[in-house]
């Protein structure tokens, strides 16, 4: 048996068909509007991974230990020893921390001066695991080099220097130079390198002001032995990041009460900054566009209602009651919602995939690189696709739909019957 | 034997309002028609016929009055049960037919009894039977569109009486139709009157439809003018 509101999604069904030339117009709005949606939501999301992918490699890990004063100071004073750091290394070996760590490095840094005998250069001197290190932060990848090569395991007395700070101490592959810093104990210690490589990343600041020179070397020229400022830890996916951070936090924290467990937004808050400004542009932007597709629906299914009004009447006299005509009004819309809805997300995939699935290049409208920062920005944003888009696109899609369909089903409870009747279309 | 009347007004009165100035389209109505009756109310345009109905049929609500319908006194119903009640037991006719051009005329003619819930078998038993009656079986499949004005009215009169109303209204039914369709619905008309007993109420200023009536209430100015009675049923 037929059911009394199985009858209203029919009626509403066959009024999308009948006016198939407005329905087809406020569709293809519909469908752009989705499509556009998806396509700003995949390649802003994947432009924002590779920034952060950039950012923590570059910088401190998706997640990042250190000495809660480190951040602030810089100094050597404010280091994690190797009790605490093995606290740390326990709780990233736990069963539901590990899978998603991908890998971690350890570095020493401070500030210091690179020395030659033409000048001397402030510099952030990072002493690194160079096995590790080559494989997280990628300096010494073919890009980024210039001359000469990373550091290797076994590497003392070598250094890894940008190009700008080679240029300015006037320094060439093989050539001295002597950094000096502050030691564990305050004192100024100094401590000569060879250059064995120049890489250039087109950051000034990093490009100048880098030098990377193996950890052992630099522990034990500042008297700091098996101890460390920072483990970065870099993620399978920075979506892991909240979780991660709970579980190694809570750990650290049973363990030892003196280290800091920083998630990257806290410790590059000027990426995370970007991040949330771009996201704020980028939901203005869907904003915009889905009051124009609301618009779109209120215009097309209102011209429907006043179009159909003595039809309406008609409804309401044969038995319908003002809330199932409103019902056949809002259904039409929410049908038309959600096909157009379907077809743009397909659609948006669809493009996005065939047009984009090796990148979006933008760098041919740059000039050089593109930095944020300090760090160096990909000019090809290879588009994410998430489950949690489909889901978004979609909830926005239908709160749109629901929204534009609840004006017009309101107007046609307004309709007066004996008026209708007088209607002519 | 059910002695309630169809129909029954007490002083009603219908006053809109235009421009700040009261219209009075109904002014104290009171009369009763019988179940069975086949009744035409005639009078010149703005004599408020078509108000009356609307107030008979519950689509507009009397400004002083009361008007019952088979013992139920639509003046104080809510909306829903008034839909209800128009559901159950008021049909309509009107001039310009008025089926829902997405449905096919077997969709239009059955549908209120799809609202009330019946059985597609018996559905469309009672819409096929109706349509031989009436002279237009074979054209269930078709829409709206693709029906004369005397088929598409034909239909509309199917809808209004397939679900055995109470009152069946119809306003100016024959209004937009040619001489020849206007005799052939009538004639439906009457033999529905005469056969299933269904109650007819007419507003028109068509001749022909008033030469029919078994009772012909003339309005003028929103007032019962004239309300006679013949003695002979209307002729088929």
């Amino acid at each position: 048996m037929t059911k009394r509101w199985q009858v209203l999604p029919r009626l509403s069904w066959r009024n999308v068909r009948r006016q198939w030339r407005r329905s087809l117009l406020t569709g293809t709005a519909m469908m752009l509007g989705v499509a556009a949606l998806v396509f700003s939501r995949t390649i802003g999301d994947g432009a924002h991974e590779d920034w952060i992918d950039s950012g923590v490699r570059q910088g401190s890990g998706h997640v990042a230990v250190q000495d809660p004063g480190f951040r602030a100071s810089r100094k050597l004073e404010h280091r994690i020893s190797a009790a605490q750091w093995e606290a740390v290394a326990g709780a990233l070996e736990a069963p539901d921390v590990a899978p998603y760590v991908e890998r971690m490095t350890s570095r020493l840094e401070v500030l210091g001066l690179a020395n030659a005998p033409t000048a001397a250069v402030p510099v952030n001197i990072v002493g690194v695991d160079p096995a590790a290190e080559a494989e997280f932060s990628q300096l010494g990848v073919e890009q980024r080099l210039v001359e000469g090569r990373y550091l290797e395991p076994g590497d003392r007395l070598h250094a890894y220097v940008g190009r700008r700070l080679a240029d300015r101490l006037d320094v060439a592959l093989g050539s001295r130079l002597v950094l000096t810093a502050q030691d564990e104990s305050g004192d100024i210690a100094g401590q000569l390198v060879r250059v064995v490589g120049i890489f250039r990343t087109g950051v000034p600041e990093v490009d100048e002001g880098l030098v990377h020179v193996p950890l052992a070397t630099v522990q034990r020229w500042l008297g700091a032995e098996g101890d460390i400022t920072t483990v970065a830890i870099l993620l399978r996916s920075a979506w892991d990041v909240p979780r991660v951070l709970r579980r190694v936090r809570a750990r650290v924290e049973e363990a030892t009460d003196e280290v800091a467990v920083l998630g990257w937004r806290e410790a590059m808050p000027e990426l995370d900054a970007a991040i949330k400004l771009d996201d704020f542009w980028g939901y203005v932007f869907n904003i915009v566009l889905f009051v124009i597709v609301a618009l779109a629906i209120v215009n097309t299914v209102l011209m429907s209602v006043l179009y159909r009004t003595r039809e309406f009447g008609v409804l309401r006299a044969l038995g319908l009651t003002k809330r199932e005509t409103a019902t056949v009004v809002f259904t039409e819309g929410m049908m038309l919602t959600a096909i157009a809805g379907l077809i743009g997300l397909a659609l948006g995939y669809g493009l996005v995939w065939l047009l984009f699935r090796n990148g979006l290049d933008y760098s041919g409208a740059l000039e050089g690189d593109l930095t944020f920062s300090g760090v160096v920005l990909d000019t090809v944003v290879i588009p994410v696709y998430r489950g949690v888009q489909v889901v978004m696109s979609l909830g926005s899609i239908v709160a749109v739909g629901i929204v534009a369909s609840l004006y017009p089903a309101y107007r046609a409870t307004r309709i007066d019957v004996a008026e209708a009747m007088k209607f002519e279309a | 034997m059910n002695t309630q009347p169809a129909v029954h007004t007490e002083e009603v009165w219908k006053v809109f309002e235009h421009d700040g100035i009261a219209v009075e389209a109904v002014r104290g109505v009171t009369m009763d028609i019988q179940p069975g009756e086949f009744v035409v109310m005639a009078g010149p345009s703005g004599s408020g016929k078509t108000t009356l109905l609307n107030l008979l049929g519950g689509l507009t609500r009397p400004t002083r009055g009361k008007v019952w319908i088979d013992g139920q006194d639509l003046t104080e119903m809510s909306e829903r049960a008034l839909a209800k009640l128009r559901l159950q037991r008021v049909g309509f006719v009107f001039q310009a037919y008025n089926l829902l051009p997405v449905l096919t005329a077997l969709e239009n003619a059955e549908f209120s009894l799809l609202l009330r819930g019946m059985a597609e078998d018996e559905r469309r038993r009672k819409v096929e039977e109706l349509f031989a009656t009436i002279g237009i079986a074979g054209l269930e499949d078709r829409r709206p569109s693709k029906l004369s004005g005397g088929q598409q009215q034909r239909v509309a009169v199917a809808r209004a009486v397939v679900g055995a109303p109470a009152l069946v209204l119809a306003d100016e039914p024959t209004a937009n139709l040619d001489r020849a369709s206007s005799v052939a619905l009538l004639d439906v008309m009457a033999e529905l009157n005469r056969e299933l007993g269904v109650t007819f109420v007419f507003a028109t200023h068509d001749p022909q439809l008033m030469e029919r009536a078994q009772r012909l209430i003339r309005l003028v100015d929103g007032a019962i003018e004239s309300d006679q009675r013949r003695e002979e049923p209307p002729v088929a």
